[in-house]
């Protein structure tokens, strides 16, 4: 009974189906957001769910000179990486199915292992899109990275804690987003900068290179990356809405917050222009990651005074 | 330098339809001056020919009959006419016009795009010794 | 990965992206900055100006409008007035002013649209995507005027074939009141958006002497300060009775050719406003002779993009002997080159849509020369064969 539990838990319901098919609603919403502030119409409500299917259902191309097995074992690879660390997340206004002390770091870094796989597959072909696209996705991973994770610590610091779970807990009662505005904000701009949405979708700027790191990628790979993705939005709006916005503890509280993050990002994307890659690292490095630091400085000597 | 100069339009644009036009379910009016399918008037016609000879996309033959009887038979290839409507001016007869509405030409076959004006026993005269349009071309053509 | 590379060149189309017609770019970048830049052209060769030499005078208008879907209009337009010249035939003056009244609203909406293309290439799709459904206006307007959207077939050797009612001034006025107030919002967006100047200001600067040097023309010469108009410098059609003024500018970056495009729109609503209030009453065509006298001829015009020139010669026939055409993108091609060394690879779309390329009105005959045992060279035959060969 209690394996069968964990196997419902693990596939369907709060992880995987269930968590696959959420990261291509939200993706929809995001989506129909941007139309809608475009004043277009955008896409129907399954254009997503149908563009995958139609993707997982197509003859993958491996083209030549790559090493193939790598190839066809990046997508999975990074889709189970979102998929594990969405395990540790308060998911629908739920427990996280698993925890356990500094789950917070390494949900994290299981985010961060999409970008990674991403930029692996381009540095993989040698098409040149595919290798500039590369280059820029791990230059804007080393940019947005520490300043997101700093972000994203500072609810943990005052919570005293490195277990999303408490933190989530703490933040249920302390609205932070009043306390650590400049943490919310980076933290929001860091999951833009994570998820490659514009105005920092540099790596995968289609005027300049196609479709970047993912350019020689076709069918089911391409699919799988889609769907990470998803997970990966998804699981970063739940991590922001639960720190920052006084926690998720209901199904209707997760819901509304993470749609009004989800508003906010549509906004920002519609709003600005695409940054050359050496802006993006500047404005994170001169400004997000210094911001944030000073914050972060100020939290751990305000917890040493109080404490 | 202002951070955003466009949130106005855009958060306006949440509260209003969008503009996208829904054409296949809603089918817009065209406007009177709008050039589509090509109409001939027999009455009118002296066959001289003017029209066929300016059409800058030879998608008109007048097939002449019978001078003297006035039996002509217009053959009009929609698929290959541009509607730039030189024909109309060049008649100086005035039997030739662009009806406003008939726009929706698309075809998957050639068939409807053949169309041959005139008395119905002549087209069918014509259409006798006419190839079939949707016939395969002949091998090395 | 190679062991050696000594220069790591990004490819740009011919098909790509960034470009909406076909064009062959290679930029060798190191790292992100361009280091050298070539191009080559000619994948959408049409073979319009012989194709003349094969139909009649009134059926080579249709063809030559064809060279683009932009400016169709002005190439029109410029033929019409070489060949009207050529027969000593005097046009009408209310159908002068309204081949200027077309001219100007297909300039209004070929720099609607450029501001769009440049917006989606510098990547603000929303300022794309609001200029293009306020372009739907003048769109409207044309296809209302002339019965087309594009090709609007306005012209006929001799005249018009559309006249401007009562109702179609009054839609037209109401057009150009709301362009000209969201064109306004435009030019603001363009000058004092801090996301969007980071990406134009200062970027393809183009000093007068280098512009007079790359031989810049159009509104990409005027944003370098080149004052070089048509309409102002040599008037045809009716630009005699209605001026328009030569908008410059100094700073010959890309924001600099916003401003000077945008400030034309709102010249061109001035200009239209003007025709309407002042439409000459009469004649929309006279008779043309079906053989046009021997003898040749030069047109020039001012397109959306810059001068537009025609050679016209007759021989007597009613069919053109030659027509050479210049369009005003191939002098504007080699700039891109030029500037494009030093750039960030991400401003190279920007750079490139900056001179408003068209490529299928600059591709001209290439003759490849048969340098002996090249195998690249083939007969029509030869090259048959060996596409059947090669699908088999």
């Amino acid at each position: 009974m209690n394996t069968l539990t964990t196997i419902i838990t693990l596939l369907i319901f709060p992880g995987g189906l269930c968590l696959l098919l959420l990261g291509l609603a939200y993706e929809w919403v995001d989506r129909k957001l941007v139309a809608r502030l475009q004043n277009r119409v955008g896409p129907r409500w399954f254009q997503p769910l149908a563009d995958t299917i139609k993707l997982l259902a197509k003859e993958e191309v491996v083209p030549e000179n790559v090493q193939a097995r790598l190839f066809t074992v990046l997508p999975v690879i990074a889709l189970a990486g979102a998929l594990t660390s969405a395990l540790y997340v308060p998911l629908f206004g739920l427990k996280p199915a698993y925890s356990f002390e500094g789950d917070l770091i390494v949900a994290i870094y299981l985010l961060s292992l999409l970008t990674l796989c991403t930029g692996l597959a381009g540095a993989n072909t040698y098409n040149r899109f595919s290798l500039i696209g590369a280059t820029r996705t791990l230059t804007q991973l080393f940019s947005y990275e520490a300043p997101f994770l700093l972000a994203l610590f500072g609810p943990a610091i005052v919570a005293g804690s490195w277990k999303i779970s408490e933190i989530a807990g703490y933040a249920e009662s302390h609205w932070l987003v009043l306390t650590q505005p400049v943490g919310f904000i980076v933290a929001l701009i860091g999951l833009m900068g994570k998820l490659e949405l514009p105005p920092f979708d540099a790596p995968e700027a289609e005027t300049e290179i196609v479709a970047g790191a993912l350019t020689e990628y076709s069918g089911r790979g391409l699919a799988l990356f889609h769907l990470g993705k998803g997970v990966e939005l998804v699981v970063g709006l739940t991590l922001v809405a639960a720190f920052y916005l006084g926690g998720v503890a209901n199904p209707l509280a997760f819901f509304v917050k993470t749609l009004v993050i989800l508003l906010g990002l549509a906004g920002l994307q519609a709003l600005f222009t695409r940054l050359r890659i050496e802006q993006t690292v500047g404005l994170w490095w001169r400004y997000g990651a210094l911001l944030v630091l000073v914050q972060f400085l100020a939290l751990i000597v305000w917890e040493g005074w109080v404490a | 330098m202002k951070l955003s100069t466009m949130w106005k339009d855009a958060l306006g644009s949440l509260l209003r339809r969008p503009a996208t036009e829904k054409y296949p379910f809603v089918r817009l009016r065209a406007p009177e001056q709008l050039r589509s399918q090509l109409h001939w008037d027999l009455e009118a016609c002296t066959g001289c020919g003017l029209c066929a000879k300016d059409c800058p996309a030879d998608a008109i033959e007048i097939i002449t009959l019978d001078r003297k009887a006035k039996r002509f038979v217009f053959h009009y290839a929609i698929d290959r006419c541009t509607f730039c409507a030189q024909c109309v001016v060049s008649c100086r007869q005035g039997c030739l016009k662009m009806s406003n509405d008939e726009w929706e030409l698309a075809s998957l076959t050639k068939e409807p795009l053949r169309v041959y004006y005139g008395e119905d026993a002549d087209v069918e005269t014509v259409l006798a010794g006419a190839p079939e349009p949707d016939a395969e071309p002949a091998p090395g053509d | 990965m190679q062991s050696k590379i000594d220069k790591f060149t990004i490819p740009i189309g011919p098909q790509h992206p960034a470009l909406k017609e076909p064009g062959h770019f290679e930029f060798s970048v190191d790292g992100e900055i361009v280091t050298d830049a070539s191009v080559r052209l000619g994948y959408v060769h049409r073979g319009i100006e012989k194709g003349t030499e094969g139909r009649n005078w009134v059926q080579s208008l249709y063809l030559l409008e064809r060279i683009c879907g932009i400016c169709s209009h002005v190439h029109a337009t410029a033929y019409c007035l070489g060949v009207e010249k050529l027969a000593g035939v005097e046009v009408p003056p209310r159908a002068q002013a309204i081949r200027v009244l077309v001219a100007e609203l297909e300039r209004v909406h070929s720099h609607m649209l450029w501001l769009g293309v440049a917006a989606h290439e510098a990547g603000f799709d929303t300022l794309f995507m609001y200029s293009w459904r306020d372009r739907e206006t003048v769109m409207n307007l044309l296809e209302g005027i002339t019965g087309n959207r594009v090709n609007y077939s306005a012209n006929v050797l001799g005249g018009v074939k559309c006249d401007i009612s009562a109702e179609q001034d009054e839609a037209i006025r109401q057009g150009v009141d709301f362009l000209e107030e969201r064109t306004r919002h435009y030019l603001e967006v363009v000058t004092s958006d801090m996301m969007f100047l980071r990406r134009t200001r200062g970027v393809a600067t183009t000093p007068k002497a280098q512009a007079r040097e790359l031989g810049l023309i159009g509104p990409t010469g005027r944003a370098s300060g080149i004052s070089h108009d048509v309409r102002v410098d040599a008037p045809y059609a009716a630009y005699d009775i209605y001026p328009v003024k030569l908008i410059t500018a100094t700073a010959g970056d890309l924001e600099a050719r916003f401003i000077v495009r945008i400030n034309e729109l709102f010249e061109s609503y001035r200009v239209i406003r003007q025709i309407l209030d002042t439409l000459p009453e009469g004649e929309l065509t006279v008779r043309m002779p079906r053989r046009i006298k021997e003898g040749e001829t030069v047109s020039r015009v001012e397109a959306p993009r810059g001068e537009l020139f025609y050679f016209i010669k007759s021989n007597g026939t009613d069919t053109p002997e030659r027509i050479k055409v210049r369009t005003p993108t191939l002098p504007n091609m080699a700039s891109v080159l030029v500037l494009a060394i030093g750039h960030q690879l991400a401003d190279i779309p920007m750079i490139l849509t900056g001179i408003d390329p068209c490529f299928s009105c600059n591709d001209r005959m290439v003759v490849v020369k048969d340098s002996g045992g090249d195998n690249r060279a083939m007969t029509w035959e030869a090259l048959r064969q060996y596409g059947i060969e090669y699908y088999r």
